[in-house]
């Protein structure tokens, strides 16, 4: 019932839109493939965390509606696995946390930014270590075993190892959550670890070793570049109409669109640490690699 | 049945060429209309037949780059994926067969054409089953002989048709990623977590290949071939009438014109007036020798009549 009364929701603002176009807004097959990250980093650790069944379904017939096309809806848990989507330009329209955001833009032939995501939490990159580790200073990890979200990760991935740089580690292991790492470091299976600060830390056996001091810009709503030539506005006011069909934890913002300055200096970063040999799980990693000078002076 | 009861009353109070015209009419638009519906019908089961063998051969497709997969390449890219590294999904069959079903979509004729494997707790929740796809795997998974489900499916997007074959696990091997964390490759863990694709058992149903067809260009197709057709039929049926008409006119209205217009005359000057259709051999020569003779019989009263005034006078 629910569902039938949410369709004909749907059509009736459809019909009643008088800006509306008939254009459909579709991919290069026919379709719409849509990647749902969602625009936080590293909260989710299952599935049902990202979203739920009954959101997806919501979601998907959201954008069918609003688009006109056969939607190919994809949520994926790892940052590493949507950056490789974004690369690959497998995705047309991306539902994205900071990181991706940044990674995004830097893509030939690209993305741009429609929407903004999420809400203000005062993100900082920060690196914690276990109380009673004896480790001071960022000097001090040398040899250590460190812990990050996949790349693709502002706060778990780029900013630590931007943070490092210089250092060498023993060993270098990924999880797909901030619990999860939180949950090796106590465990003393790695030292350190890459952690949001916006996150509350819980027990007091963990402190912050070093934080960052770039703001986190909030995620976005990115469409690939041929469907940004095309008329998209109609399919933006279709979302913005039906906002309350999204889900929350998506946190799209009506008519918000993301501030690229905010993103700038964290862009540069990303594709400063994107050109470096990056690590690879369970094996040592020494962090080295150019560091461009707009990106440095940014450092904290 | 009025109609037609109608449309003979007035026997013999038109011209022939009118009640044989009117007749011809709608003998043939009720030919027409018969035909039509009968080809109505042969069309449409020609059409779904067609829809059918795409759908079929587009599955059988799938089946055979999905078998090509478990074959040939899981053997050379599985073991990449037993570290942490990046996990590789070309070594998954599900992951190759949609992947080709994304290039194939990507040439126009193919657009509407679509495939998909969905399962009710995929790896990768693109392929979590929707409430449709749910309803025809717990299908499957009751009447476990269903080896085939195939029907119309309503989409925001229009009607298309679908054809649905279960997913079943039939080899062991397929459990190292499905039935715990613990067995799955690291690699894949790091991809898409530890909550979702796991607790699958050997020989359960899992999810359902499902092909979707277009259906809505074939009837368009068969549409217009149906009208066509009609319109061929209506010209033919034309040109019919229109021979009919002409041959009717040459062989019986006219000659009937001309024998009644030679008895008009006979009847005041008998003598100059020669019936040539009594040599045919049909019913006008029949008709033609029928008034020779009245003309002569004619001819004789009038000549008796005559000569019988003649000797009163």
């Amino acid at each position: 019932m629910r569902r039938a009364l949410f369709s004909l929701v749907l059509v009736l603002t459809a019909c009643s839109n008088p800006s509306g176009s008939d254009t459909a807004l579709c991919g290069p097959a026919g379709r719409l493939r849509v990647g749902l990250v969602g625009a936080q980093e590293g909260r989710a650790s299952s599935a049902a965390a990202l979203v739920s069944d009954q959101d997806q379904f919501r979601l998907r017939e959201l954008l069918t509606a609003s688009s006109r096309c056969e939607v190919q809806l994809e949520p994926v848990l790892s940052p590493e696995q949507a950056r490789l989507r974004l690369q690959q330009g497998e995705w047309d329209l991306a539902f994205l946390p900071p990181g991706l955001t940044a990674l995004a833009l830097e893509q030939d032939g690209g993305y741009g930014l429609v929407r903004q995501l999420g809400r203000r939490q005062n993100s900082r990159s920060q690196l914690l270590v276990r109380q009673t580790s004896p480790y001071r200073d960022r000097a001090d990890l040398r040899g250590a075993r460190l812990g990050l979200l996949p790349r693709g990760s502002l706060t778990g991935f780029y900013l630590p190892l931007f943070n490092l740089h210089g250092l060498t580690f023993s060993q270098v292991r990924y999880a797909l959550s901030y619990a999860e790492l939180m949950r090796q470091l106590r465990a003393g299976e790695v030292d350190v670890i890459a952690w949001d600060g916006a996150l509350p830390l819980g027990p007091a056996d963990v402190r912050v070793l070093h934080e960052d001091g770039h703001g986190i810009p909030l995620g976005a709503l990115a469409l690939r570049q041929p469907l940004l030539q095309a008329d998209y506005k109609s399919f933006l006011a279709q979302l913005d109409q039906n906002v309350s069909q999204l889900p929350a934890s998506l946190g799209y913002a009506t008519g918000a669109i993301p501030d690229l300055q905010n993103l700038q200096e964290l862009r540069a970063i990303v594709s400063n640490v994107e050109s470096w040999s990056l690590p690879r799980a369970g094996e040592a990693y020494a962090v080295y690699g150019r560091k461009q000078a707009e990106a440095e002076g940014g450092e904290s | 049945m009025s109609a037609i009861k109608r449309l003979f009353a007035g026997s013999g109070q038109r011209p022939l060429r009118q009640q044989l015209a009117f007749t011809l009419v709608a003998i043939l638009s009720l030919s027409i209309l018969l035909a039509v519906l009968l080809l109505n019908v042969l069309f449409g089961w020609q059409a779904r037949h067609l829809i059918d063998q795409r759908a079929g051969f587009f599955m059988d497709a799938m089946l055979s780059v999905r078998e090509y997969t478990s074959k040939k390449v899981n053997p050379i890219v599985a073991p990449l994926n037993e570290g942490a590294g990046l996990f590789r999904p070309e070594a998954v069959p599900s992951y190759s067969a949609q992947t080709v079903a994304g290039y194939l979509k990507e040439r126009p004729e193919y657009r509407e054409y679509s495939y998909r494997e969905a399962a009710l707790n995929p790896t990768n929740l693109r392929d979590k089953a929707d409430s449709f796809e749910t309803g025809v795997i717990e299908a499957f998974r009751r009447n476990p002989s269903l080896t085939i489900q195939s029907g119309s499916k309503s989409t925001p997007l229009g009607e298309v048709h679908y054809v649905a074959q279960p997913i079943k696990v039939t080899k062991e091997s397929c459990l190292t990623c499905h039935s715990t964390p613990d067995r799955a490759p690291a690699s894949q863990l790091l991809a898409y977590g530890d909550s979702s694709g796991f607790g699958w058992k050997l020989n359960e149903i899992v999810g359902t290949q499902i092909v979707t067809v277009p259906q809505k260009a074939v009837f368009a197709a068969k549409d217009q071939s149906l009208l066509a057709t009609a319109l061929l039929l209506v010209l033919a049926f034309i040109a019919v009438g229109l021979v009919t008409n002409a041959v009717l006119g040459q062989l019986i209205l006219k000659p009937m014109r001309e024998i009644s217009r030679k008895a008009e005359e006979a009847s005041v000057t008998p003598a100059t007036v020669n019936f040539e259709e009594r040599e045919r051999h049909d019913e006008i020569g029949l008709l033609a020798r029928s008034f020779e003779r009245m003309k002569q019989s004619l001819a004789i009263s009038m000549q008796m009549l005559k000569d019988r005034s003649g000797q009163g006078g």
